[in-house]
């Protein structure tokens, strides 16, 4: 009866089996890291675009919605965002887990690094503007996008002159007492202000800026604004 | 042809690098690992000695063709355990729909390693059969057979545990801790007495 080495080496002899070459293992190493990479970068990219949309909310704008505050941030979280965060995450944490030595770490520890890690990158994205940037290219290019990011369309929320809310783009600037817009819908309105009128941080009163203000509809087509504020950013 | 002194001083690392030269190095390995396989395979699989030649066949095939994929940072009996114990996991799962019954070499002294390291009270001797033995096992969680197995009868140490089934060592610990509660629980209710 043969041995069973002699029927090992007979088996690889007769299917001229052959080791895999070695960068086949290192190929697949290298794609394992690289695929973690990508998710921890993208899950990153989502979590800075998730903390610009809260940074940039108006949360205080609920008493103008006759909402209660935690039905307003119900609806202003950024859910597409959050989804999109947990899937990389749970991409991250399952690539490396197939890394070579993935499997000696705690499935605590390495979610744990995973999402401290997508923190801080998010961080240093959001530092550089990216959440903005990246939020506003979807705006632009994705037709339904700000109908699926989030609960509340925010040009939605800012078309509602009669609640004292009126977002659109400057049209022309007439010297101290106002400027005209157009608002989400197409309508030009024109818009005073005064010396009482507060201007937030870094909002620029020029044309083609976008703009929200808040303050109350004088008629069809003129809204005097009480708080004028940036588009994005506050 | 090799001989037998060409393979007997040399390390497992040495023949893994030989082995990928010249086949026939590969022949000092099989010799090496077949007792112990062929014990490990039959132990937490329900194979019979043919069907356990046949997959130890397979797996030493699959070492061969991976064994550019050795990491030398492992130990090589974790590593080609870790494929054997992968292969006949495998293997389980093709043949799952079959009725199975586990089948345990009756192992005298298993039930003494684990007994010393498990408190089960207990004044009297009293000799176990093999069956017993088998109940035992059976009414235990896969997870917790296996790392048993590996621990009381392969001898392996935590890190070569987590190196062969691929768990973090705390994992491995915990596992351990409650297979062998497990176990004092099943001989308790058994009422056995060692």
């Amino acid at each position: 009866m043969k041995k069973l080495c002699d029927k090992v080496l007979e088996k690889i002899r007769k299917e001229k089996i052959e080791p895999k070459p070695r960068w086949h293992f290192l190929l697949k190493d290298y794609f394992v890291w690289l695929a973690f990479a990508v998710s921890a970068f993208v899950g990153a990219l989502a979590f800075c675009v998730t903390l610009s949309i809260v940074v940039d909310n108006d949360w205080d704008i609920y008493r103008y919605l006759s909402m209660s505050p935690a039905k307003h941030i119900l609806l202003s979280l950024p859910y597409l965002w959050i989804v999109v965060i947990l899937l990389f995450l749970g991409l991250a944490f399952y690539n490396y887990k197939h890394t070579k030595g993935g499997y000696r770490h705690g499935t605590f520890v390495v979610l744990a690094l995973s999402i401290a890690g997508s923190v801080v990158l998010g961080l240093v994205f959001h530092s550089l503007g990216m959440g903005r940037k990246i939020d506003r290219i979807f705006s632009q290019n994705l037709p339904f996008y700000q109908n699926v990011h989030c609960c509340c369309n925010r040009k939605d929320i800012w078309s509602q002159p009669e609640k004292g809310l009126l977002g659109g783009r400057i049209l022309n600037v007439r010297l101290e007492n106002g400027f005209d817009i157009e608002d989400f819908g197409g309508i030009i309105w024109q818009v005073e202000k005064n010396n009482e009128t507060l201007i937030r941080g870094p909002v620029l009163i020029i044309e083609n800026e976008e703009v929200k203000l808040i303050g109350e509809k004088r008629d069809e087509r003129r809204f005097r604004a009480r708080e004028i504020r940036p588009w994005s950013g506050k | 042809m090799l001989d037998k002194n060409d393979c007997q001083e040399k390390t497992d690392e040495e023949l893994v690098r030989l082995a990928l030269k010249n086949q026939d190095f590969f022949a000092c390995l099989v010799e090496r690992y077949e007792p112990k396989l062929m014990r490990y395979v039959r132990r937490i699989s329900a194979a019979t000695q043919e069907d356990a030649e046949d997959l130890l066949q397979e797996i030493f095939v699959k070492v061969y063709r991976n064994l550019n994929g050795f990491d030398p940072n492992l130990k090589f009996s974790s590593w080609i355990y870790r494929i054997a114990h992968n292969q006949v996991v495998s293997q389980w799962r093709k043949t799952k729909s079959r009725p199975q019954v586990l089948k345990f070499e009756a192992d005298e002294d298993f039930l003494k390693f684990i007994a010393s390291d498990v408190d089960l009270a207990g004044d009297t001797e009293r000799k176990f059969s093999g069956e017993e033995v088998r109940e035992f096992l059976k009414r235990l969680d896969k997870k917790y057979r296996e790392v048993l197995v590996l621990k009381f009868l392969e001898e392996k140490d935590y890190q070569e545990i987590s190196d062969i089934l691929e768990k973090p060592l705390g994992t491995v610990a915990t596992l351990i801790n409650r297979a062998k509660k497990q176990f004092a629980k099943i001989v308790k209710e058994k009422k056995i007495k060692f």
